[in-house]
């Protein structure tokens, strides 16, 4: 699906990524991790065709980038970002109609119409169709562009791509829950996730696969169980930590200060 | 919300026809014939039934300078509109960035330094030689403005708006000394520049225009979906499909063309490409989908409006059109600075 080898990224000759290797395979949901400074985003935004450094080492289906048509890719690709624009002086129905934009021409079918309809429940912003973009809190702004970003993907193609850059700032435990659930929802039909947090139990307790970054580098990358160690951990975030089976479904539970 | 867009755009239409047919009514000069529909059947059909002086009056008088009116008053909306999606802010407009003051500069040294060049140049430039220099001013503006302010797709409002202040002090400057060292002639053509009027409106002025127009339309009035979408942020535009860098450049190009040409023509008309978004902007939001197509029309029907008040006004003198504008526009920048000096 995803394949990239040796993806190094410097800003200013201080390196940022050195000699990262990824590869997803459809259904799979990675999740990068790791301290502040870790580039973790600058990672993401490298796979996600953000930062065109005219080196192509990222294949997307077999594809680099820049051999992808502008529309398909845009049916076959997502992105949600950290950064979302605060001011945005439209609807909310009219911010996640944005995310049908490569669908249609001047004016959305019922199709768009719908699927916008089913990306607002599904994040939980439906009763918030009608106001103004601007007036919503951050959390809520968040799940505006969550819906955006679900719509967009919303569509017949086989094996599509979300990346998502640490998605669940802001949120509430329900709607932390209830986004993971959707995303793994999404990746069970046969997509791809990759997505940055920070939240290392929800990593343990939803990725197939956990990447774990350090200064630019890849610590560990591998299931859960094997990622989530104590040893690994509190080396890689300089805090001491205790993992033990979740009692409820047996994923690692990482506490952190024992 | 959508769907609606052709009626308001019916209804606009409609509306800007009625007021073009009274404009053409409106005025100084008063017609033999007194209903709308008796002089025009005259003239069309050319029956002798409309006097050589109404004639004169409707056909090379008030037709080409409302036609103008339209032309002139659309594409400086459509501007406005374009540059604020570019740089996601409501006070971008091409007076407040120097780029009308840019135009107007090339558009003045070409007036003063015109009669000295012209000898070498090959006559059919000579016509055109005021838009593109006009044109070769907004687009150097327009670049310069675009690069001082805006790092990595983020644009820094402040440093946007002194560059346009920088820009217009320049061109203030350098109009001083062209009036100090112009002859009586210049002189009057240099006046009409800084006020700004329809009254210089020919048919061939008015074809250029059109052209102009017509070109700069086709490639712009659809691109609604692409400015709503970066105000998403420009990367988050591109994970939508949309060729940010690719409409951006299409924007500074065709919006420098537009206004060259108006400048050229009209000398500087301020404020219009602030004020018919700001008043879309409270009925439609920032929808650029609707409010762009719109400000095509509604940017006619304000200039159109102020031109016939600028020449009925006072009769029989007219009042410079720009000065209406000016009243109009001045509160509604005072009032958009009021409301984003938070976010600064």
């Amino acid at each position: 699906m995803l394949e990239a080898q040796n993806i190094s990224y410097s800003h200013r000759k201080f390196s940022i990524l050195e000699g990262i290797d990824v590869a997803v395979n459809h259904s799979e949901l990675l999740v990068i991790v790791g301290p502040n400074g870790a580039g973790k985003s600058t990672l993401l935004s490298l796979l996600a065709n953000e930062l065109g450094s005219g080196k192509e080492t990222v294949f997307f289906k077999k594809k680099t980038f820049r051999e992808w048509d502008d529309k398909e890719l845009a049916h076959s690709k997502a992105k949600f970002s950290q950064n979302n624009s605060h001011d945005i002086p439209l609807t909310v129905q009219n911010v996640v109609m944005m995310g049908r934009y490569p669908y249609f021409g001047s004016i959305p079918r019922k199709t768009d119409e719908e699927a916008v309809l089913k990306a607002m429940q599904e994040t939980d912003v439906s009763h918030l169709a009608q106001r103004d973009y601007n007036s919503l809190s951050g959390g809520e702004k968040q799940r505006v562009h969550l819906a955006r970003v679900l719509t967009q993907l919303d569509n017949e193609v086989e094996n599509t791509l979300i990346f998502l850059d640490e998605p669940l700032n802001n949120l509430d435990v329900l709607h932390q829950h209830r986004i993971m659930h959707t995303i793994k929802k999404f990746t069970q039909a046969g997509h791809t996730a990759v997505m940055v947090l920070h939240d290392l139990n929800l990593a343990a307790q939803f990725a197939d696969r956990v990447m774990l970054l350090k200064k630019g580098k890849i610590v560990s990358h591998d299931i859960p169980q094997k990622v989530f160690t104590r040893e690994t951990i509190s080396t890689v975030y300089n805090f001491p930590c205790t993992i033990c089976p979740n009692p409820v479904n047996n994923n690692p539970l990482i506490i952190f200060g024992t | 919300m959508q769907n609606k867009l052709s009626i308001y755009l019916l209804f606009s239409l409609l509306l800007l026809a009625l007021l073009a047919v009274v404009s053409l009514y409106t005025g100084v000069y008063v017609f033999e014939k007194h209903t709308i529909a008796e002089t025009i059947s005259g003239i069309f059909n050319n029956d002798g039934s409309v006097s050589d002086s109404d004639r004169f009056v409707i056909m090379d008088l008030r037709l080409p300078r409302i036609v103008m009116g339209i032309l002139i008053g659309s594409a400086l909306s459509v501007s406005g509109t374009c540059l604020q999606g570019m740089f996601r802010n409501p006070l971008a407009t091409p007076d407040l960035l120097g780029i009308t003051a840019g135009a107007s500069l090339f558009a003045a040294i070409t007036i003063v330094l015109g009669a000295y060049i012209k000898p070498y140049i090959p006559e059919v430039f000579h016509f055109s030689l005021l838009s593109i220099m006009a044109f070769i001013g907004a687009l150097i503006t327009m670049m310069l403005v675009y690069r001082m302010s805006t790092i990595d797709g983020k644009t820094n409002i402040v440093v946007m708006l002194l560059t346009g202040v920088a820009i217009t002090a320049l061109g203030f400057a350098v109009m001083g000394l062209l009036i100090y060292l112009s002859k009586e002639e210049e002189l009057r053509d240099l006046t009409f520049w800084n006020l700004g009027s329809l009254g210089g409106a020919t048919w061939t002025k008015n074809g250029i225009l059109a052209v102009v127009i017509i070109v700069c339309y086709s490639f712009l009035i659809n691109k609604g979906k692409a400015l709503n979408a970066m105000m998403l942020g420009e990367k988050d535009a591109e994970h939508l499909g949309i060729p940010v860098e690719h409409i951006k450049k299409q924007i500074v190009i065709l919006t420098a063309l537009m206004i060259g040409c108006c400048v050229a023509f009209a000398g500087t008309i301020s404020f219009v490409g602030l004020i018919v978004p700001y008043i879309l902007r409270l009925i439609f939001r920032s929808n650029y989908h609707i409010i762009l197509p719109l400000s095509a029309v509604w940017g006619s029907l304000l200039l159109l409006t102020a031109d016939t008040i600028s020449r009925t006004i006072a009769p029989p003198s007219e009042i410079p059109i720009g000065i209406l504008t000016a009243f109009m526009g001045a509160p509604i920048f005072i009032i958009i600075l009021i409301r984003s000096r938070k976010t600064m």
